[in-house]
């Protein structure tokens, strides 16, 4: 059976670095999927991510991200080959490292996931203890868009719950007036 | 002429490292240690409850999940003077050797080992060769021919394709790489190997933990595991029989292959049982507590001074009173505001950057000092504490390492060769056989306690509402870890975490010592000093992992949509 992960990538503790966890725990809240769906807040897994993504069909990772060019808030799309394009990175962070490298892993030993898209938020603030910047706040809707796109691209089920559930946004006092407006 | 060489950043894992060294005759003179991103996290616990804090110490590092967990209970559980139930113990002791195993193995295949192997010399490679090279070394089943040959042609599909992929960064072809074509093809196909025990440690943690990489199941008091033999979601016999195979193949895997590879590649470069020395002010705590007070342990603590074993000194607990006030943070070097030393129940965290330099502040990592002293941490420090205290698991492993190292390198090694760069590599392999054959025997003795019919697994913890103030450590794989808390009115007070990284990390201290990386730098000669890749072998000995934040994805690929904001 093809099989989806779909992973929040991010320290929830520095500001708009929560944004992947956020929304991964806002959407297992508010949507319901099929056995086949894993929906997990990883951290920031390093090299472990490995792991995660080897001979899974789809993965859609999201991800707080940096731009020069597009304003705090912005949704960006990135493909596969956008991610390990380059080579491994300058290895500037503990995550990123492992994103184009985990890729590159699984495809060496030939474990690579099929379809793999990074959900990218662009950040405003990385503080510590600081909840998301009202700018990412308010992208959290066009990322579970993106997220919900890919999985019916690829044949994958959900359906929106009646009721949301708690969604576990446990490090900060979170606005669930939010969550009903997604 | 000296040059000055940047390396920014310096791990493969964790970014945030910078190391500055002054190369004169192609050897170093100076060097820098620095952290270049705000760390400070344990503001945030200010005013919450402390039977929470672990929740969010656990998110301190992506890497160290569990070992921020564990020691911020145990820092509150002794500040209540809590004691923890038998079963607690021994699963929390499991989870700390499952990780510390996983770690290891992390480090050596995927972090540091192609500081010493020669990816693209593998092409060159005889499998029916290096296969009969494996049986001589060790009786692990998968070193067939077959299993030589996928590996060698999987680097050969990376490397005919034009694009080294996930092999981009290596120093290839530099003069200092000595493996032979097979020795290297042996090292990579255990490479490929390593992922597979690494997820099996990983998958012990799940199953005690109920989760990776964030376990869910400790609290102030114990942990939250159900335990009953009958009820399959609980944990009973069904999973204490998983854990027990996946402990097997992981400790096959260590002893077999880790170990083994560590001492060939010590064997086959000698003279850096010369190199990279430093510090030898070594510290540990004791761990894997055996009662529920955690007044007898399987792994010893202590401290040596200037590299004089005969000499050193023992810690009786984990929360040893020579350990509670010794320990002071020093920020002469780092971007914090203060003067003097601070004791981790008074320190403080209020950053003030002023730009890298050299002969000012240069780091955001403080300087932790024992007594005064920088103190070198991590596995080196553990078995070199154990083995001065004549710890029989400790010898074992060390000496079995040393006559390995003397048998496949006719090179004669003795304790005394560990204060170097391949000793920190030879100690953390030892470590981990050392916590293979213990995760056996914790595993064993939480089945025969259940069996006896003992269920417990949690104390209630009762908070004063006078103040207390509590030291919680964890001998991590990195090193000695600590948290410590003051707790006042039911809220943190104040929270500081010293760890592991900090103390090998750390910058010069206000007496101008220099800290253990920088220290071990000092007179390493180079090869090309374009090239840094012998600083590189030096500083990952350490197993460097500067968490202490991180920041966006930042891909330069480019972009193939745009979302709209809705």
């Amino acid at each position: 059976m093809k099989n989806a992960l779909i992973a929040g990538i991010g320290n929830v503790l520095l500001g708009d670095d929560a944004a992947g966890p956020y929304v991964v725990r806002l959407l297992e809240a508010l949507y319901k999927f099929g056995n086949n769906v894993e929906i997990a807040d990883l951290g920031t897994p390093a090299l472990d991510l490995t792991h995660r993504i080897s001979g899974l069909n789809t993965v859609i990772l999201v991800d707080s991200v940096a731009s020069h060019d597009d304003p705090p808030g912005t949704v960006l799309l990135y493909a596969k080959s956008d991610i390990v394009g380059e080579g491994p990175s300058e290895r500037l962070d503990p995550h990123s490292p492992a994103l184009s490298e985990c890729l590159m892993a699984a495809e060496m030993l030939g474990f690579s996931p099929e379809n793999v898209l990074l959900v990218g938020i662009v950040g405003e603030r990385y503080e510590p203890g600081e909840p998301l910047s009202s700018a990412v706040q308010q992208s959290i809707g066009a990322a579970i868009d993106a997220i919900l796109q890919e999985l019916e691209q690829h044949g994958f089920e959900f359906e929106k719950r009646a009721l949301p559930i708690e969604p576990g946004i446990w490090w900060c006092d979170a606005d669930f007036a939010s969550i009903a407006s997604c | 002429m000296s040059q000055r060489i940047t390396i920014d950043p310096i791990t493969r894992i964790e970014g945030h490292l910078r190391i500055d060294v002054e190369v004169e005759n192609n050897t170093v003179s100076n060097a820098w240690a620095s952290c270049t991103m705000w760390r400070g996290i344990e503001n945030i616990l200010r005013g919450r409850d402390p039977r929470d804090a672990w929740l969010f110490t656990q998110r301190f590092c992506g890497v160290c999940t569990t070992v921020h967990a564990m020691a911020s209970v145990r820092a509150v559980e002794d500040a209540l003077k809590l004691e923890i139930p038998l079963n607690a113990q021994y699963i929390r002791n499991l989870i700390l050797i499952a990780h510390a195993l996983h770690d290891h193995i992390v480090h050596f295949y995927q972090l540091s080992a192609l500081d010493w192997v020669d990816v693209l010399q593998i092409p060159k490679a005889d499998p029916a060769a290096t296969s009969k090279l494996a049986e001589s070394l060790s009786p692990w089943t998968r070193n067939s021919r077959n299993e030589l040959k996928a590996a060698q042609d999987r680097v050969n599909a990376v490397a005919s394709s034009g694009q080294l992929g996930i092999f981009a960064n290596g120093y290839w072809g530099h003069p200092a790489m000595r493996l032979s074509p097979d020795v290297n093809l042996l090292a990579f196909s255990h490479y490929v190997q390593a992922l597979e025990y690494q997820r099996k440690a990983l998958q012990v943690v799940g199953i005690l933990g109920s989760k990776t990489p964030h376990i869910q199941n400790l609290t102030v008091g114990g942990v939250a595991n159900a335990i009953d033999l009958d009820n399959q979601s609980a944990l009973g016999m069904e999973k204490l029989e998983l854990i027990r195979t996946l402990l097997t193949e992981v400790t096959q895997f260590v002893q077999q292959v880790y170990f083994i590879d560590v001492c060939a590649v010590a064997a086959l470069y000698p003279d850096w049982f010369n190199i990279g020395s430093g510090v030898r002010n070594y510290l540990a705590v004791p761990d894997l507590p055996l009662d529920s007070r955690g007044s007898s342990y399987d792994l010893p603590g202590g401290y040596i001074r200037g590299g004089d074993l005969a000499g050193v000194k023992s810690f009786q607990t984990a929360s040893d009173a020579v350990f509670r006030q010794s320990v002071t943070e020093d920020v002469v070097h780092a971007y914090y505001e203060g003067e003097k030393p601070l004791h981790p129940w008074a320190g403080e965290t209020q950053p003030a950057f002023s730009g890298w330099n050299g002969e000012q502040k240069y780091s955001w990592v403080k300087a932790p000092r024992f007594n005064g002293e920088p103190m070198q941490v991590g596995p080196l420090a553990q078995v070199l504490i154990g083995y001065s205290q004549g710890h029989p698991l400790t010898r074992k492993y060390a000496d079995l390492a040393l006559e390995k190292v003397a048998a496949i390198g006719g090179v004669r090694a003795t304790p005394a060769a560990l204060h170097s760069t391949l000793g920190r590599h030879a100690a953390r392999a030892i470590r981990a056989c050392m916590l293979a054959e213990l995760a056996q025997k914790h595993l064993q003795l939480l089945t025969d306690n259940i069996a006896k019919g003992d269920y417990t697994v949690h104390n209630e913890p009762v908070l004063p509402s006078h103040e207390v103030e509590g030291v919680g450590t964890h001998e991590a794989p990195r090193g000695t870890l600590s948290h410590w808390v003051v707790i006042k009115n039911e809220k943190i007070k104040n929270y500081q975490a010293v760890v592991p990284s900090t103390w090998n990390a750390s910058p010069r201290d206000g007496k101008g010592a220099h800290g253990p990386y920088e220290a071990s730098l000092l007179n390493t000669p180079l090869a090309k000093p374009e090239e840094p890749l012998e600083v590189l072998r030096t500083v990952h000995s350490f197993d460097p992992c500067m968490a202490c934040a991180c920041h966006a994805f930042d891909p330069s690929g480019r972009k193939i949509g745009i979302a709209k904001i809705l």
